[in-house]
């Protein structure tokens, strides 16, 4: 009996076993559903990149028109929104939206794409508490619950069919009373079940990774390959991990009833207890700073700045020009002395956030140690990485809008301090965001630590369940 | 008859080691995640308290100024963390904690905890909600799938039936002793919780005692929907092993999959503007006004004071000019303010509502509107306090353009107020729903676990019926 008459075999059965096809087909109408909800959400990402990028485009030709037509003798549309000012030019009605893509395989996992901001409107007033906005418009609700995406999908559902196909695999065998005949011939119980398990593989990673490119056919993810890998390896090592484990408890050589009952638990406890556990634990043994602190910290900077400005006046002025009727407008050093006190608030919240960001990630650190505990976890951090929407491509992308906000500034501050005016000749030389992508080999190396500890605990499985198999006689 | 086999199955239960071990890690969690969720609530509801003090302390030793700049100045208003919270954090991690009252614009409220979190805390929270949601119907599947199932494979059915025992008995004796035994780490939990709830209170809530007790009612439907449904399966099944796989797949469709196929499915029939959207269709609004909500004119609103007091001159004017222009651009902001946040706000609302018609699918999502509402940690309710705090705003808003516009006059920028305009301001004082509100938005959810429950007994007692003996 050789590996293809045993593939041959595990397709007629297949091809007889009506329930199974039902659960098949059932899974991959949930995928097909997940995959489409991934693409909706994608698009809509896209609609909105490319209104900020229009809406950037659009603010700065009105305020080259605006420039050219006071340069040619004209008046600023309003006296208290001068563009040629610096503070005006490089401040809120100025400013530039900097705007982070969808990644090439975002269609696949919606992840932290609905929760943290990927775009930040930047100009001279942008500070720490800027970073402090909400993401995107969302039901607080659907945040809650969770999107019915491919990686949920893959982390949560597809160990429960992997289960399903193959928590029998062998005591099915001994309770048909099959298993003496199968093993009376030239074949271990090892390579028997291997081959049984490596077809249902086959058929649940074919399903899979079916539905993932074509998802990524459909939204261009076949530009990173490098992703498209790291995506294909963790499902395929997350199932294999799955397969592994009902091997190994079909080689204990109990009934199919206690596989079930003990598969199930141990997804139970794998997939939902222990990430809950994890959460709670790392809640009580390492609290996450509040960030309440913050607010107050930064009304008491600001307090102080304003305390050192004592004219009434220039501070109401600054509160309204435009109930100023041109009393003051041109008091020399004014701006100069605004931007001190915006300046000295600037430097308070970046001492209260940096403490706060390392209180943060001393935190995190820790929780990030308890996801080894649990597959499900590894497989969601090298899922979410993978498509580019975890945690860390937007902490990227939030460092590197904070390099292009200062870049901002040093651009129009030098201005504001000499209480120059500017024109229409230096708006091709304002800073313009560009984002620079991780590449695959940030992502690559990111994803080797939970990867590894994936494969170490296939390894670990496979292993048992290869001796345990050894172990399995025919007429026992 | 009917209490010997409510003890016998209580006995059988107990003695079952996997129940008892499955039933002792079921109750520690419980237990724990209530501890948890009290300190934490506790510990947000100091915080929020002692930054509201700070912000008011703030507001009135600002010093004298124009009470404009003080509008700007503004306060910050801080979610306070209701009393049952610490059941059921519902949406919190999800809404901004504090918003800035300020002049001139409806702020957003800032500050979520899950945005400072890891993506693999948002899969998973183990509040006691999660626990009563999800792992305790759990339990009671693992209790009862083989209630008569297992007897009948058994062979013990026929002989229980041959004592004269009727099948009605028989169920409602099983149904009991599961329940009997599941009393055993519910009832401590609901003790546990009900002495946190008066002993030492974590935070404020209108009738926090009511609302717990309707709130162990919906669990205790919801349980019993389980129970039932149980019972019903086991007494069809062929074998306990279908009626085990049957409840399972139950109940991965209930907790699992049906609440996240219906957030994406009410995203798509009810969809939400983006962020960027959002923001700018509001500034245009507030820059050109819309439809019939047009920005107030100045000369218009100068000309008409002038002929209200009879004077030629803005000079000559008793009043502020400028203060009186002020309040009526608020006006007109509050009208667009209202309209795009009162759309936003209404289709979140239609979104849930959608979700909560889908429980008719998995009754997890109607114990779950109803454990969040109960625990004031819903949608509704976080926009209840996004509205006091608005109108606070707005009443602020009101009373330093007064102030300024008859105390000062038109173009005079030295005015300034002091303290004593400051402390007349009444501090933000938020009161919660009551319960009858709270259920008032939640009929949809009750009806649906009532037909739930009301369904599931039925079915029980149908099935039961014409169960075969072997």
């Amino acid at each position: 009996m050789t590996a293809r008459t045993v593939l041959k075999n595990e397709w007629r059965l297949l091809m007889a076993d009506r329930p199974l096809q039902i659960a098949l087909g059932l899974f991959l109408v949930l995928l097909g559903y997940a995959l489409t909800n991934g693409v909706v959400w994608l698009r809509f990402q896209e609609r909105t990149v490319e209104a900020t990028t229009s809406g950037n485009v659009e603010r700065a030709s009105a305020l080259q028109q605006e420039l050219e037509a006071i340069e040619a003798g004209g008046q600023p549309s309003s006296p208290f929104a001068d563009p040629r000012s610096p503070r005006v030019l490089g401040g809120p009605s100025g400013s530039h939206t900097a705007v982070l893509a969808p990644g090439p395989l975002a269609a696949l996992a919606i992840g932290q794409g609905d929760l943290l901001p990927y775009y930040y409107d930047v100009n001279i007033y942008t500070n720490e508490a800027s970073f402090q906005q909400n993401g995107e418009v969302e039901n607080p609700l659907n945040l809650m619950v969770g999107r019915f995406d491919l990686a949920f999908a893959v982390v949560y559902l597809l160990p429960l069919l992997v289960l399903a196909l193959s928590f029998n695999v062998l005591s099915e065998e001994r309770e048909q009373g099959t298993l003496a005949l199968t093993l009376s011939q030239p074949v271990s119980a090892r390579s028997v079940v291997t081959v049984k398990l490596a077809f249902r593989a086959l058929v649940v990673a074919g399903i899979v990774l079916g539905v993932s490119l074509l998802g990524a056919l459909a939204t261009g993810g076949f530009g990173s390959p490098g992703r498209l890998l790291l995506w294909s390896v963790t499902v395929v090592a997350y199932s294999l991990f799955w397969f592994a484990l009902a091997a190994w408890v079909n080689a204990l050589g109990r009934s199919s009833a206690w596989n079930a009952t003990v598969l199930v638990g141990a997804w139970l406890v794998l997939v939902v207890v222990l990430p809950a556990a994890i959460n709670a634990a790392a809640g009580l043994l390492h609290p996450q700073p509040s960030r309440v602190e913050m607010v107050t910290a930064q009304r008491e900077a600001s307090n102080d700045a304003v305390n050192r400005r004592s004219e009434l006046l220039a501070r109401y002025l600054e509160d309204h020009p435009e109930m100023a009727e041109g009393v003051v407008a041109d008091e020399p050093g004014l701006g100069a002395l605004s931007w001190a006190a915006t300046d000295a608030v600037n430097g308070r919240l970046e001492e209260v956030a940096a403490e706060h960001d390392a209180r943060r990630a001393e935190q995190t650190a820790l929780v990030r140690r308890y996801r080894f505990l649990s597959p499900a976890l590894l497989a969601q951090e090298a899922l979410l990485d993978a498509a580019g929407t975890g945690d860390a491509r937007f902490a990227h992308f939030q460092s590197q809008v904070r390099a292009f906000a200062e870049q901002w500034r040093d651009f129009f501050v030098p201005a504001i301090l000499a209480d120059e005016q500017m024109n229409a000749s230096v708006l091709p030389n304002v800073p313009r965001f560009g984002v620079a992508d991780e590449g695959s080999t940030d992502v690559a190396r990111r994803a080797t630590v939970p990867l590894g500890v994936l494969g170490g605990l296939l390894a670990l499985v496979s292993a048992a369940a290869g001796v345990g198999l050894g172990r399995v006689r025919g007429a026992d | 008859m009917i209490h010997h086999i409510v003890r016998k199955e209580f006995a059988d239960m107990i003695r079952d080691g996997r129940f008892r071990w499955s039933a002792i890690l079921v109750g520690s969690l419980l237990l724990v995640s209530l501890a948890h969720g009290w300190v934490q609530a506790r510990k947000a509801s100091q915080e929020h308290a002692a930054a509201q003090a700070t912000t008011r302390e703030h507001w009135e030793t600002q010093g004298e100024k124009n009470p404009h700049s003080a509008a700007h100045y503004g306060v910050y208003a801080f979610k306070p963390r209701l009393a049952l919270s610490f059941v059921d954090e519902g949406v919190d991690p999800f809404t901004g904690t504090s918003v800035w009252l300020e002049a001139h614009r409806q702020n957003d409220f800032l500050l979520r905890p899950a945005q400072d979190a890891t993506a693999a805390q948002r899969i998973g929270a183990l509040t006691a909600a999660q626990v009563l949601q999800h792992l305790v119907p759990l339990l009671i599947i693992l209790l009862t799938f083989g209630a008569f199932a297992s007897e009948r494979e058994r062979g013990t059915l026929r002989q229980l039936l041959a004592t004269g025992v009727g099948w009605r008995e028989l169920a409602l004796g099983k149904a009991l002793g599961a329940s009997g035994a599941l009393a055993l780490l519910l009832v401590p939990a609901a003790v546990a919780g009900a002495a946190a709830l008066v002993v030492a209170n974590p935070g404020p809530t209108a009738s926090p005692l009511a609302r717990g007790a309707v709130l162990a009612g919906a669990y205790l439907a919801y349980f019993v929907v389980f129970l039932a449904l149980s019972l019903a399966v086991s007494a069809r099944a062929r074998s306990s092993r279908t009626a085990l796989v049957f409840l399972l797949a139950v109940w991965v469709v209930n907790g699992l999959v049906a609440p996240r196929v219906a957030v994406d499915l009410s995203k798509r029939v009810y969809p939400t503007p983006s962020a960027f959207e959002f923001a700018r269709t509001v500034e245009r609004e507030m820059a050109d006004g819309v439809e019939d909500i047009a920005p107030p004119d100045r000369d218009e609103s100068t000309e008409r004071l002038l002929a209200e007091y009879g004077v030629e001159r803005v000079e000559d004017l008793p009043i502020n000019a400028v203060g009186v222009y002020l309040q009526e651009s608020e006006e007109f902001g509050n009208r667009i303010f209202d309209r795009n946040y009162g759309a936003l706000w209404d289709a979140f609302r239609r979104q849930g509502i959608l979700q909560e018609t889908l429980a008719a699918a998995a009754p997890s999502i109607a114990v779950r509107t109803l454990s969040m509402g109960l625990a004031g940690t819903d949608v509704e309710q976080h926009r209840h306090f996004a509205e006091a705090a608005e109108t606070y705003r707005r009443d602020l808003m009101r009373q330093m353009n007064g102030d300024m516009t008859e105390n000062s006059l038109t173009g005079d920028f030295s005015y300034a107020a002091g303290a004593e305009l400051w402390e007349s301001v009444p501090p933000l004082e938020y009161e919660a729903p009551p319960l009858g509100w709270v259920l008032g938005n939640r009929i949809l959810s009750l009806a649906v676990l009532g037909a739930w429950l009301a369904g599931a007994v039925l079915l029980a007692s149908a099935q039961v019926r014409r169960a075969e003996v072997a």
